[in-house]
């Protein structure tokens, strides 16, 4: 081996980026972001999960209980009864919802003292959360006082199940993430290698629109992340059986909806950048924030309070909640139609900034 | 017109006229703006001062594109579409379709002698014939004005000497070609020349008057008289 030679193959690429300013700074400033967005959005325990709670207890237990709730765990909010409890969490709301009936107290000392939990069986991490906070309420509430009976803790599925599998949980988010990576890395590298080879300028030199041409790229991507989308339900209910409780097109129109957002991202991430090794940097920034914030994966409840509004801002927070909503929860238009207004909102603004940038670039 | 790009002056106040049916020549070394002024001719960059007609029609303008055929400097072929479907993209963007386009792609195909390679992917082609392969698609739209950047780097002289052919045949149609080179003696093939330096215009004349005034046997004899010419005036001032 040469050592001239490969010192000289290395001051090259040194060489090529020290030329390129932004690339420095991209090299230097990706990292922080990375650590921070690792070390505030990874497997952390849920905190300030919405709860809402009816305490009819004519006796003292129920209150105390309530009191000893394991503070930060949940952020807990009265309902007048217990019909208006159930409907905070059908309407997503309350991730969960707690009722002690009036005769708590009294049926402590029978042995026949229940805890009604209505929870949100397709988010399985909070479920448990949420059992285990109350869990340990009754354990310090009761624990030192005579009464040592039987409680029941009845977790009522408001959707799901008990046996609501953890491929169940995951793959409405794994699909939105799947239409969000995949279209917005491809439609980067296409627009950047159009570039960088003089095509952007050739096809401008027709009579072709900034507008043909976004439309004509999104077009064929959202072909391309369909066709992802629906080999991604046809394995999970075919091999993985996953129980799909809403409609299918719905959950389909949605991604696509959100992959030709993701496709604008892409094409004004080339716009901005200059060159392929500054787009490609890029690609961690849009991954790993959306992968840990989004809920895609991790219930957002897992993300501190503090860090939340970053995951209000990711437009893959909205696909994926759309996602879970439609085909856990078996909602419609209705239900998803904020998470449907938001991603139309972002697919435009996209698409539209694309095509104001895109011209630019020949 | 004049076209600054930062503290550089690409093109320096260039004034000329060029009347259809004229098979013109842009002529100068490396960085002497002609690339430049076929793109504000296109409309693809825009010019700092001045005032351009293309076609009848102010620059920059999107109206005149369908009647323009392009050639760039550098490739600006899809590699991985094939010679067919690079041809039928470009078609389609100029506003042809169906049975005429079709049509027109044989004709520009056998025009540029590649008639054969037709399904093959522009990948697989020699370098030589994927510039023919470029100006395939600039002639396709039959257009008014052809605007060709070093329509002739790669081509071996045989096929070089049909192009020249071919140039002036559609120019004695009243069609309009402007072509930029760097080659002086081919620009002798030209009806007119504008020799241009650093941005500024030497000489816009035919070939043999720009010899004459210059005393020089050569293109190439001409234009290196025309730059001491130039510098020598710059000392004066």
């Amino acid at each position: 081996m040469g050592a001239r030679r490969a010192l000289a193959i290395t001051r090259k690429s040194l060489g090529q980026m020290s030329n390129d300013r932004r690339t420095i700074g991209f090299i230097l400033v990706i990292p922080i972001i990375l650590i921070i967005v690792f070390g505030k959005g990874f497997g952390g325990q849920p905190t300030n999960i919405a709860v809402a709670f009816v305490n009819s207890d004519s006796g003292p237990e129920g209150a105390k209980i309530l009191g000893d709730l394991p503070s930060g765990t949940m952020d807990l909010r009265s309902v007048a009864d217990n019909a208006s409890a159930q409907s905070a969490v059908q309407d997503g709301t309350d991730s969960a919802a707690i009722v002690i009936g009036a005769n708590f107290t009294r049926d402590l000392a029978t042995g026949t003292a229940v805890i009604t939990v209505y929870v949100d069986g397709t988010y399985p991490t909070i479920v448990s959360a949420v059992t285990g906070a109350i869990q340990s309420a009754i354990e310090k509430a009761l624990g030192n006082s005579s009464i040592r009976s039987p409680l029941v803790i009845s977790p009522q599925y408001v959707y799901g199940s008990s046996s609501t599998s953890t491929i169940d949980n995951l793959a409405p988010g794994v699909m939105a993430l799947v239409a969000c990576f995949g279209t917005t890395i491809l439609s980067i590298l296409i627009l950047v290698r159009e570039k960088s080879v003089g095509l952007l300028e050739r096809l401008f030199a027709t009579p072709l629109r900034p507008l043909e041409f976004v439309a004509g790229h999104a077009m064929s991507l959202a072909v391309v992340a369909a066709a992802q989308c629906i080999v991604l339900l046809i394995v999970t209910i075919v091999i993985f059986q996953a129980t799909f409780v809403g409609s299918i097109i719905l959950a389909l129109a949605i991604l696509i909806l959100f992959a030709v957002g993701n496709i604008g991202l892409g094409m004004l991430i080339s716009a901005v950048t200059q060159n392929e090794f500054q787009a490609v940097q890029t690609i961690p920034l849009i991954i790993f924030p959306q992968l840990l914030f989004s809920g895609a994966l991790f219930p957002v409840d897992v993300v501190p309070v503090a860090w939340r509004p970053l995951s209000e801002v990711l437009p893959l927070t909205y696909a994926a909640d759309a996602m879970h909503s439609v085909l856990l929860r078996g909602w419609g238009v209705a239900g998803v139609g904020w998470d449907i207004a938001i991603l139309l909102v972002y697919s435009l603004l996209m698409l539209a900034g694309a095509t104001a940038l895109v011209r630019r670039q020949a | 017109m004049t076209k600054l790009f930062g503290t550089l002056t690409a093109v320096d106040d260039l004034t000329m006229e060029v009347p259809r049916g004229t098979l013109l020549g842009l002529l100068g070394p490396n960085g002497a703006g002609k690339t430049t002024l076929i793109r504000i001719l296109l409309g693809l960059t825009r010019m700092s001062k001045g005032r351009a007609e293309v076609l009848g029609s102010t620059v920059p303008s999107k109206d005149i594109l369908p009647r323009v055929g392009y050639m760039p400097q550098n490739l600006a072929t899809y590699l991985d579409l094939t010679v067919e479907q690079n041809l039928s993209l470009f078609g389609k963007l100029q506003g042809m379709r169906g049975d005429p386009l079709s049509a027109r792609i044989d004709e520009a195909l056998k025009r540029v002698v590649l008639s054969e390679r037709k399904k093959e992917l522009v990948s697989h082609l020699s370098g030589g014939m994927q510039r023919r392969v470029s100006l395939a698609a600039a002639i396709l739209p039959d257009p008014e004005l052809l605007l060709l950047d070093e329509p002739t780097v790669g081509v071996d002289p045989e096929l070089r000497a049909e192009f020249w052919e071919y140039f002036h045949q559609i120019a004695g149609q009243g069609r309009t070609v402007v072509m930029t080179t760097h080659y002086m003696e081919e620009a002798s093939q030209c009806d007119k020349v504008a020799m241009m330096h650093e941005g500024r215009m030497l000489a816009f004349d035919t070939p043999a008057a720009i010899k004459e005034r210059t005393k020089a046997v050569t293109m190439d004899a001409a234009f290196l008289a025309l730059v001491r010419e130039k510098r020598k005036r710059q000392g004066v001032e």
